[in-house]
């Protein structure tokens, strides 16, 4: 596979020309990091530009910048793009008194690296050339996805288009002349309409349900795989109804409009940077020396690491079309940054917008899942949080004590408690018992488990217990080791879920209904065919709604994405939008089998452990940020887990019934 | 692997009774104690022959608490046979088969055969529900019987087998129009079409497909 050497060709080549700038120190646990041998063999570069740079603020200090290059490998054309190793004697800061805020951690600026794209991905390239401030482009693949925008420092935008031309087919669309179409022999107007599969006007008849002309491959169908994995150019058939893909076009716009707006913001700052008297350069700041595995590394001596500043006019459409890289998880040094002297958390905002996109790293899951739940008010203080503490322990021990003091004759003659503690003792032994935390005879963590969830149920007796709930709870408790703690942040998720589990099941159907909404805007041949198909009801997605994807996932990753879903930070109703972005991954699958409802049901269960976290949250980023206002209108206020919208009695009271 | 037939069946009865064990035990001939908890549905599926005929059981387990009934009765849709599931140590289980009837009766096809399961008989020794009540329940509402065990395995593969050959009885009584998917039933490749199908024609249209 010659993608795979050309990517470990021009990895070893930067790595090596990275090792020449003089940073040896900076050997992160970069796994794509390939030591195997150099691949010299028939590439050949054929174009190179330095100080090519990503933006990934709006700030032109926390700009990466890297090495542009086309590469050309038998028949084949690649693009790649490699930020350049931190090195704090490389570059020179602004000048402007910035640089303790212009740090990009290694690992971040890794994240944007693009490697080794072949132009069979790419389907067009759009040119932007602002009278003031620098060129750039914005490479949009085959999928509908796009690359973040390429600053060209050093201008060489004609030449870069100039040398692709050379090797493969370039035109310039009819619709826009800074738009370049790759590889568009036949029709580039067509060509440039046929983007994300988005929303589509045109009804597709019950008769002839859409088959490939739109679909994604499951493998294929996102940014995040690494490219070099991406299969080759997908011959599409053209399709009136593909035309409404132009309102991703207008989407684009709005990327260009960002763009402009940070060019425009970036060329005020190079005024100074002139005036000032220094030179033009790339101005990235020593990133600190980041390991994945720093809790082994004793070695590490860089302490004074500062993560990416809060920034609350950072334009987030940037990750418009193609959602952001994942960022590792929150560290302990980056968290205590966010608490103040007292132990606020002073911008919550941008907390949870850091977990949104890089989750909590294991051992301070115990502090930060209090705030995401709601137990700990992001506000209070360290004292406060103590007090807390001491007084919902004495709560939970008095609730406890309602029906630990039910004496046998007396639950004689109390039948539902006697039902309510049946099923939960017959659930708390099927709950997680493979994870090691739960298993084993006579665990005691299967018992804490129990107490809790009768516990709960005396708290809000209206709901009572229900299946389900032990689910949701297993991963809090083995998180919290606490039993009052673990308690009082389920209470706090279950203000949100709860309405999961009513009798009625109106939570699950509102969820159920604006998922279907939400597929009907995002994804219109697959509503279509769930509609010929009488899939409507979505009930094959019951279980991934109940407990927030809970069995689809590993315990690792389940706390993951549930971190993520917590923070609410993209919209409340995320976890309908990671719906989507499951099916979306697999339409191609289930429109082409022609699945029916079981069929459906059975295949959608059995993705249990298959799904590809980090992928499907970018997709669904994506898909959120796309739908917009109009994917928002999809869901009915009130709609799980949406807090109650009044106080009083959130459950209707229901029948126990243990059937 | 080709069938002459695939039946749909559905596993339905309170919550702990051990509807998922029987399954396991059926399809994987083992007993887990320490099973998950059923949300929503579950499946499986083994082959099995009847009169020397392959046939595919397509089985799904439900979730039984009350809770989840409203998504459960969708899933009746299309299912030739019902396992109707209670365990004899727990007289409540028993008590709630009428309900758990009067829902399948409502949801599935009226030709839908029906097992009556007393499950557990290994623990004979708690037993809450004698044998002669679950005979006679079954009697009123003309239901197949058996007591099983999915921890020692009695009686388990009998009950999936009978009911299975109930229905291809039923095939063959033409009781069925089986190119009507609706009653749970498919014509799989090699399969010898029933009374109501032509000869030349439909047997092959769904083989396979749900492998």
């Amino acid at each position: 596979m010659h993608e795979t050497e050309l990517n470990d060709l021009s990895d070893d080549a930067d790595y090596a020309a990275s090792i020449q700038q003089g940073s040896p120190s900076n050997s992160r646990g970069d796994s794509s990091r390939r030591s195997g041998p150099i691949e010299l063999s028939g590439a050949e570069v054929v174009y190179v530009k330095d100080n090519v740079a990503i933006h990934p603020t709006q700030y032109a200090s926390e700009r990466i910048s890297g090495r542009l290059r086309l590469i050309k490998q038998a028949t084949s054309l690649f693009m790649t793009w490699i930020p350049y190793k931190a090195n704090p004697r490389g570059y020179e800061s602004t000048g402007l008194g910035q640089s303790s805020q212009s740090r990009i951690p290694e690992r971040d600026r890794n994240l944007y690296t693009i490697r080794a794209v072949s132009f069979t991905e790419i389907r067009s390239i759009r040119r932007h050339t602002p009278p003031l401030g620098w060129q750039y482009i914005i490479v949009v693949l085959q999928t509908g996805l796009a690359f973040p925008p390429l600053y060209f420092y050093n201008g060489g935008v004609r030449e870069f288009l100039a040398t692709i031309k050379q090797h493969v087919p370039l035109v310039r669309s009819a619709d826009d002349a800074n738009v370049f179409l790759v590889n568009d022999l036949q029709d580039p107007l067509q060509r440039s309409l046929s983007s994300l599969e988005l929303p589509r006007v045109v009804p597709v008849s019950n008769g002839t349900p859409p088959l490939s002309p739109f679909s994604t491959d499951e493998n294929h169908g996102s940014i995040n795989e690494t490219v070099n994995d991406w299969g080759h150019a997908r011959l599409r058939v053209h399709d009136p109804a593909r035309d409404i893909s132009i309102q991703v076009l207008e989407k684009f716009s709005l990327v260009t409009k960002f763009a402009r707006d940070t060019t425009s913001h970036l060329f005020g700052e190079v005024h100074n940077d002139v005036f000032s008297g220094n030179v033009r350069r790339p101005q990235i700041q020593s990133a600190p020396v980041i390991r994945d595995n720093e809790r082994s590394d004793t070695k590490q001596e860089s302490v004074d690491f500062v993560p990416v500043t809060p920034d609350p006019f950072e334009v987030d459409k940037i990750s418009l079309v193609w959602g952001k890289p994942r960022q590792p998880p929150l560290r302990f040094d980056e968290w205590t940054i966010f608490l103040d002297s007292e132990g606020r958390i002073t911008d919550s905002d941008s907390l949870r917008k850091r977990i949104f996109y890089g989750g909590v790293e294991h051992d301070l899951r115990k502090e930060v899942w209090k705030f995401l739940l709601g137990f700990h008010a992001y506000d209070s203080t360290y004292a406060e949080r103590e007090y807390l503490a001491v007084t919902k322990k004495l709560e939970y021990e008095t609730v406890k004590c309602q029906w630990k003091s039910i004496s046998a004759e007396q639950a004689k003659r109390f039948t539902k408690f006697r039902e309510r503690r049946g099923l939960i003792e017959k659930d708390v032994v099927r709950t997680d018992r493979s994870v090691s935390f739960y298993d084993g005879d006579d665990n005691p963590n299967v018992a804490i488990l129990h107490d809790i969830l009768l516990t709960y149920s005396f708290y809000n007796f209206d709901l009572g217990y229900c299946q389900g709930m032990s689910d949701l709870l297993a991963p809090i408790l083995f998180v919290m080791r606490d039993e009052a703690e673990s308690f009082w942040c389920f209470v706090a998720l279950m203000e949100r879920l709860g309405p999961n589990f009513n009798r009625d099941q109106n939570g699950m159907h509102s969820q159920l209904f604006a998922l279907s909404k939400l597929v009907e805007i995002l994804d219109s041949p697959l509503h279509n065919y769930f509609k010929q198909a009488d899939c409507l009801n979505y009930f094959f997605c019951f279980r991934w709604i109940l407990i927030q994807f809970k069995r689809e996932f590993s315990y690792d990753l389940i706390m993951r994405m549930w971190e993520v879903l917590w923070t609410y930070y993209l919209s409340e109703h995320f976890h309908l939008y990671v719906c989507v972005a499951i099916l979306k991954r697999y339409r191609k699958k289930i429109i082409g089998e022609q699945m029916d409802f079981d069929t459906l049901l059975k295949f959608i269960n059995e993705l249990s452990g298959s799904i590809e976290l980090d992928g499907i949250l970018r997709d669904a980023e994506a898909l959120c940020i796309c739908a917009g206002e109009n994917g928002a209108a999809c869901i009915p206020p009130g709609t799980p887990p949406s807090l109650p919208l009044e106080t009083g009695s959130t459950y209707s009271h229901q029948e126990d019934e243990v059937l | 692997m080709s069938y002459a037939y695939l039946f749909k069946y559905i596993i339905i009865g309170d919550t702990g009774v051990g509807k998922s064990c029987l399954l396991l035990q059926f399809t994987d001939k083992r007993f887990q104690p320490v099973h998950d908890l059923t949300i929503g549905v579950e499946f499986g599926a083994r082959m099995i022959t009847i009169d020397n005929k392959p046939i595919k059981l397509q089985i799904w387990d439900t979730a039984g608490q009350e809770s989840f009934r409203s998504i459960t009765r969708s899933y009746y849709r299309g299912a030739a046979g019902a396992l109707l599931v209670y365990d004899i140590t727990r007289r409540e289980t028993f008590n709630h088969l009428a309900s758990w009837l009067e829902d399948a009766r409502q949801h599935a096809n009226a030709n839908m055969t029906i097992m009556l399961i007393g499950n557990k008989c290994d623990l004979a020794h708690r037993r809450a529900v004698s044998t002669e009540e679950g005979e006679q329940f079954a009697k009123e509402h003309g239901l197949i019987f058996m007591e099983a065990s999915a921890k020692t395995a009695q009686n388990v593969e009998e009950a999936f087998i009978s009911t299975a050959a109930t229905i291809y009885k039923k095939i063959q009584e033409g009781v069925f129009d089986v190119s009507n998917e609706s009653y749970g039933i498919k014509v799989g490749y090699g399969g010898i079409p029933g009374p109501s199908v032509g000869r030349d024609g439909s047997s092959s249209q769904a083989g396979g497909c749900c492998s």
